[in-house]
């Protein structure tokens, strides 16, 4: 498994994320932000628990994000 | 000659808020949430925060103008409406937009629109065109005076009003940073570092200095006048006269990204500025003043922008600010006593002196600057203390616990 840590509160709402990774991103219609699909959040932080597969696609996406508020951390 | 003129401050931050407010601004501009030109440098406020800025404003008898200025994708169009209708119950002055979406919005809610610089208006037909949904605009940071006054001259001509019924006012650029690009519409960020300044997010590789490497051999040049790319900051202050003969009503103030002193300074050096052209009494010597005193906060050197028709940006040749003083930080104050008029501050690092100059910022206080003339240390007059140390002294005004200490000192590297 691989975890994903998303700063949500930071997010500008540029659509990066979802170009690289839209099957664990999605828009949020409602205030702008994205939304990381499947995640569990602790105060203010979104961690989601994903599969390897989806490893480069989320790396993709931490490393478009202008914000910087995508963490993955890599394999175990 | 004109009656009046709007000063219009940045406030990107509490403390800027109330330094723009003292210091004589006639209104201000700030961003709540992610979508507005400073997502990214600023301390943007949030919804929350609107309706004690409006209520705080109204009291000071200044204007608020919401920035609501970036590029709108269809996942932002929601957000962009409870913006707008929390501006509108607030009872902020106005929101300015780009983005037509938040332009009509904002107009069926009944919400006043000024045009943002990132609509680039640079002709009388564009006015013309805005004129259905503005009563200000912004004019295109390129234009010259010239340009201007003829754009200002023509509203008067054709009588374009705006949907109040008044003629349309125009606002120009005064102060500030300028950009590579035209008036913000650069890709240079979103191209390095996929972050778009059109959303707010400008990384600003265009300050930094950079090699050209020939493709052929692999030789390195270190590109002679250093920092290509990064405009110095544009300054008015000498030729502010004619700025405001051009027919331009509101003055803006760049540096949402920028500290409360700057704010405090650069408001008080125009309003004094374009008090002294509407009086009659603006000089050479009171502008030179102005602008030695604009110097002593950041900036990257000083030219007048395209208002005087240069065909070329004028670049900095160093990275970072020219500003010929620097603040240290030194502590935090832990009470004020109203009776006596002294504060207490504990010094956290460096040392302060009778004599030196110090500055205290915080969200209500604003900004409040003055040289130490007497430090006590447990009721004890000391002419110097270190850190770790608590101490007290009288203050000018009132001033908050938790406010900052600074100590002023010259920045000796742009001393010349």
């Amino acid at each position: 498994m691989i975890q994903i840590i998303f700063h949500r509160h930071k997010c500008i709402g540029c659509n990066a994320c979802t170009e690289s990774a839209p099957g664990r991103w999605r828009m949020s219609h409602k205030d702008g932000k994205s939304n990381l699909i499947g995640s569990v959040q602790k105060k203010r932080v979104h961690i989601a628990k994903v599969g390897y597969d989806e490893y480069e696609a989320n790396l993709e996406a931490s490393r478009n994000c202008p914000a910087g508020i995508i963490e993955v951390n890599g394999q175990d | 000659m004109q009656q009046s003129i709007e000063i219009m401050a940045p406030a990107g931050s509490p403390e800027s808020l109330t330094a723009a407010v003292k210091a004589g601004c006639n209104s201000v501009y700030f961003g709540i949430e992610q979508l507005n030109m400073r997502a990214r440098s600023s301390s943007n406020f949030t919804l929350d925060d609107l309706r004690d800025i409006a209520k705080r404003c109204k009291e000071a008898n200044v204007k608020t103008y919401l920035t609501l200025n970036t590029i709108l994708y269809d996942h932002d169009l929601r957000l962009m409406r409870k913006i707008i209708d929390t501006a509108k119950e607030s009872g902020i002055s106005a929101v300015i937009a780009s983005d037509h979406a938040a332009m009509a919005y904002a107009k069926q809610v009944g919400l006043p629109v000024h045009i943002s610089t990132q609509a680039n208006i640079t002709n009388i037909e564009t006015v013309q065109f805005y004129a259905a949904f503005a009563d200000v605009m912004v004019l295109s940071r390129e234009l010259s005076l010239n340009q201007v006054k003829s754009i200002t001259r023509e509203i008067e001509k054709r009588k374009i009003t705006g949907p109040s019924g008044e003629l349309i006012r125009i606002e120009v650029f005064a102060h500030g940073a300028l950009c590579m690009a035209v008036s913000g519409k650069c890709y240079l960020s979103l191209h390095s570092n996929n972050a778009s300044a059109n959303r707010g997010a400008c990384i600003q590789n265009c300050r930094r200095s950079y090699i050209v490497t020939d493709k052929e051999d692999g030789h390195e040049l270190e590109i002679d006048n250093e920092y290509i790319m990064s405009a110095k900051d544009l300054c008015t202050i000498d030729f502010l006269d004619k700025v405001i003969d051009t027919g331009v009503r509101i003055l803006k103030i760049e540096g949402r990204g920028r500290s409360a002193d700057y704010v405090h300074t650069t408001v008080s050096c125009y309003r004094q500025a374009a008090d002294a052209v509407l009086n009659n009494t603006f000089t050479p010597e009171k502008a030179q003043a102005w602008k030695n005193e604009l110097s002593t906060v950041f900036n990257r050197g000083f030219w007048d922008g395209y208002y005087l028709g240069r065909k070329l940006g004028e670049w900095s040749d160093s990275y970072g600010s020219k500003a010929t003083e620097k603040k240290h930080y030194i502590g935090r104050a832990i009470k004020y006593f109203r009776k006596a008029e002294v504060a207490e501050f504990k010094l956290e690092t460096g040392e302060l002196s009778i004599g030196d100059t110090i500055l205290i910022t915080g969200p209500t206080t604003g900004v409040v600057r003055f040289e130490v003339d007497e430090i006590r240390e447990a009721e004890l007059p000391v002419n110097m203390v270190k850190k770790g140390h608590s101490i007290s002294i009288k203050v000018p005004e009132r001033i908050r616990a938790s406010d900052k200490l600074f100590k002023i000192e010259p920045n000796e590297i742009h001393l010349n």
